[in-house]
């Protein structure tokens, strides 16, 4: 194990009465990387967050998270989903700091980091605005910078922009792939979009279902900054078709 | 002077309905030939002052005088009034408090008769209890939240040289538990409502204070009233009414305990014991006739004690001619 | 709001009110209906001017009877709100026999209360309390039952313990629900004072004091007194709105108050 290994996952399993929801799964995740999970409903990933975030206990395996066991544990990972779930009666400060809200007080150093987020990524205007008067891209950028500041290494994003309108899904990939630059975080991210997968990662896990596990593992070495330029590229293109074909043939199975 | 008030209010609409039954007694035959009169009496439920009413149906008395008589409770102490002017009601029971303020306030009320002919209203308090106008201060006085009642207790506090914040009133709607009990110490009440109450729960009698010893007018407590548009209209048929109840009073009176029966078969429920019905009938008898052995009569110095009164603690702002409130001219 | 939204809320209810005193004076002189009957509406508020030496102790009585009891009754509806919400064994024994205690006519409930209680403000107090609470742990159960399930799982991921997440999250999340609990229980809180006065009162109170003019047919006496304690349900009840509008800004305003914010924001052209 290096200095650079983040998160490991060794043998870790998940069983639902008769359906296995995980098999037996070995997972290392480098720090600092960009990671992508697609798959079809069942295989898997979802179960995989859960765990991950200590929300349910696996059947049997270890995971290791900077070294230390987090089985069952919550509270080690920052967490974000497709909902905002912006909470109305707390302004856009409010909501970014409500991780520290949630485990006792918020201090100024928290009023400071809000500030400072809100403030370098565009929506230092809103910091007094309720959540009600936001749009949904910002609504979700709000809950990005909710998650980032509960100041975890781990991220774990479950489909969070599915909900948003094409045009809007793309300036908000720009927009993450510029904070994971600038917060130098880890990433886990849940997609059905293998367009996005493949747009913003440095890697990307093919699921697959029945039983739930990994059937392909890509490194993607598309050049970064990722532009617009490299959505059409034939690399782009190649990679694509090959997350494509194992992803369809799961399902011809 | 009356008790379970709001149990009784309750039951009303079933006395009201069971005091059909009390008239279809009467008048088998020449139903159709009778003419119908709503009576009104002043209290939610029945008690033993509505003897003669009763006796009067039962006996066959409204029937001789060509009247259906049915019987009506109002649903508060101080509606009956209210249900003569709007016509709910043709002949009323009510006090000749409730008249005085009536008249005051340009109500077409008008008295026809007295029912008792002396104010036997006082307090009262448990046997062995000390009762001076001097012991009332600090205490707590017991109010039916009616207008006699109203109206009696500043005579008392005048009487006694207090002020109203020298005692406390509490207003309930039953007064025998309260004092047996010690929240209230004294009651107040009419004799023949007091004595019969209290010596039924404490087998003995309550010392009183009445009348005059009590610092309030000797006026007549009752009377039967009606409104000027039915004196004027149907002037007959509270002649008939008087005439029937004149009768039946003097039944009533001959034949105590038959009174007492009647009264109780009709009103099973009623909330009052046959022992309480009885001795407080016979506490009534001698109060329904004048000096001269009359009933009914009324006189104008009775009206004129009274408005004069009244208008001394500031009830009514005037005192109008006495023949504003009365007529003898149906009595038989 | 915008000044024309003020006009008309405000001066709406306003001009309706005055149209419906008119209607009443007109039919009172015109009809010549009799004064012991129904008062004009100017006498009845005259009634009330007139004697307030008399009315303004009662009135006091009355509203102080009237606002304890409501406090209690939301204090008890809340607590009772998150007991069941909480403790769904609770819920079950307990929601029946509630609905029971709504069931009892108030009317018929206000004489055993006053032989248990006694004379004075206390059985006043419990009949208001008795009305009020049943609405409010009825709302408060609502809105916490209604909490978003996915908002309190992303709180667990945070690492937040049950009483964290009651208290951040749930516990906010119930108030807007709360409020239409409290405001109805406000519009039947004066009747439950007026109703425990009627059935026994130590000295005089406004329902007694109604009940006189009834009996001596003082009909300005018997409206007046009914304006009066129209009048305390209504102030009451903007009260309740008034507070509604302090503790749920997010409802009806795009940014928070100046005391209510935790940062400077940062204007524009900066």
């Amino acid at each position: 194990m290096s200095n650079s290994t983040l998160l490991v996952l060794r043998g870790v399993s998940k069983t639902f009465g008769t359906t296995t929801a995980l098999s037996p799964m070995d997972l290392e995740i480098e720090r600092g990387s960009f990671v992508s999970i697609v798959g079809p409903s069942g295989c898997g990933k979802s179960t995989l967050f859960n765990v991950l975030s200590g929300l349910l206990r696996p059947d049997g395996g270890t995971i290791t998270l900077e070294g230390k066991d987090v089985i069952g544990a919550t509270g080690h990972v920052g967490y974000m989903l497709q909902k905002d779930l912006l909470v109305p009666w707390r302004t856009v400060l409010g909501n970014i700091t409500l991780g520290a809200r949630l485990k006792g007080k918020v201090t100024p150093e928290n009023r400071e980091q809000a500030t400072g987020f809100a403030e370098k990524y565009g929506l230092g205007e809103f910091l007094n605005h309720y959540p009600s008067a936001l749009s949904g891209g910002m609504r979700q950028r709000v809950a990005l910078m909710r998650t980032l500041a509960t100041n975890h290494q781990l991220l774990l994003l479950d489909e969070p922009f599915g909900a948003l309108d094409a045009q809007t899904r793309f300036e908000m990939q720009q927009w993450l792939l510029q904070v994971w630059r600038d917060t130098e975080r880890t990433v886990l991210f849940i997609t059905h979009d293998v367009d996005e997968a493949v747009f913003l990662s440095d890697r990307v896990l093919v699921m697959s279902p029945r039983p739930g596990r990994v059937v392909d593992d890509l490194r993607v070495d598309l050049p970064r900054p990722r532009t617009l330029d490299t959505l059409v590229s034939p690399a782009f293109t190649e990679l694509k078709a090959r997350v494509l074909h194992q992803l369809h043939r799961e399902r011809a199975v | 002077m009356k008790r379970n008030f709001l149990s009784i209010s309750v039951a009303g609409a079933v006395m009201a309905l069971s005091s059909l039954t009390v008239l279809s007694a009467g008048s088998v035959a020449s139903a159709s030939t009778l003419t119908s009169v709503k009576f009104v009496y002043d209290f939610p439920g029945p008690d033993m002052e509505l003897i003669p009413v009763v006796v009067a149906a039962r006996e066959g008395f409204f029937k001789k005088n060509g009247l259906k008589v049915s019987v009506e409770f109002p649903p508060s102490t101080s509606s009956t009034t209210q249900l003569l002017t709007t016509g709910s009601g043709d002949i009323g029971f009510i006090t000749t408090s409730d008249m005085a303020v009536a008249v005051e306030a340009k109500a077409p009320i008008l008295s026809v008769a007295n029912y008792s002919m002396t104010n036997n209203w006082g307090l009262f308090a448990k046997p062995g209890s000390m009762l001076t106008l001097a012991s009332l201060k600090g205490k707590k006085i017991f109010s039916w939240g009616d207008t006699w009642t109203n109206a009696m207790i500043p005579f008392v506090l005048k009487k006694a040289h207090l002020k109203a914040s020298d005692v406390t009133i509490v207003t309930g709607a039953n007064d025998t538990p309260l004092l047996m009990n010690g929240t209230i110490d004294f009651t107040t009440s009419t004799t023949n409502y007091s004595i019969p109450g209290i010596t039924e729960a404490t087998k003995s009698a309550p010392v009183g204070i009445v009348g005059s010893a009590a610092g309030v007018p000797n006026v007549p407590v009752w009377v039967y009233a009606v409104t000027h548009s039915y004196a004027n209209q149907h002037g007959k048929n509270v002649k008939r009414f008087l005439a029937a109840i004149k009768a039946a009073t003097i039944w009533a009176s001959a034949h105590r305990a038959k009174a007492v029966a009647d009264f109780i078969a009709a009103y099973p429920k009623s909330g009052y014991s046959k022992f309480y019905s009885t001795k407080g009938w016979d506490l009534t008898v001698p109060l329904l006739t004048n000096k001269a052995g009359k009933y009914f009569v009324q006189t104008n110095a009775q009206w004129t004690t009274l408005a004069t009164a009244l208008k001394g603690i500031n009830l009514i702002k005037s005192i109008p001619a006495p023949s504003t409130y009365y007529t003898n001219k149906f009595i038989p | 709001m915008t000044k024309k939204k003020l006009l008309v809320n405000i001066f709406g209810p306003i001009l309706s009110v005055v149209v419906l005193i008119s209607i009443w004076q007109s039919i009172v002189t015109w009809g010549h209906v009799a004064s012991y009957i129904a008062p004009k509406p100017f006498d009845a508020v005259r009634s009330v001017t007139s004697n307030w030496s008399t009315l303004a102790p009662l009135t006091w009585w009355t509203i102080k009877e009237t606002v304890y009891g409501y406090l209690a009754g939301a204090l008890l509806g809340a607590f009772l709100g998150v007991i069941l919400s909480k403790i769904p064994l609770m819920q079950r024994v307990l929601y029946p026999l509630l609905i029971l205690t709504q069931a009892i006519p108030i009317i018929a409930l206000a004489p055993p209360l006053v032989m248990i209680l006694g004379f004075g403000v206390m059985p006043k107090v419990v009949i208001v309390a008795w009305i009020v609470f049943f609405p409010v742990t009825v709302s408060v159960l609502d809105g916490l039952n209604h909490v978003d399930k996915d908002l309190l799982t992303l709180a667990k991921v945070f690492g937040a313990n049950p009483l964290r997440r009651f208290v951040v999250l749930e516990m906010p999340a119930a108030v807007t629900q709360l409020f239409s609990g409290l405001k109805i229980g406000a519009t039947y809180a004066v009747t439950g004072a007026i109703i425990g006065e009627l059935a026994a009162s130590s000295g005089s109170s406004l329902a007694l004091y109604q009940r006189s003019a009834s009996g001596s047919l003082d009909a300005a006496g018997v409206y007046g007194t009914t304006l009066i304690m129209t009048a305390i349900g209504i102030v009451w009840f903007l009260l309740v709105v008034g507070v509604e509008f302090l503790a749920t800004p997010w409802q009806r305003r795009s940014t928070a108050r100046r005391w209510r914010r935790g940062a400077k924001p940062v204007l524009p052209n900066n």
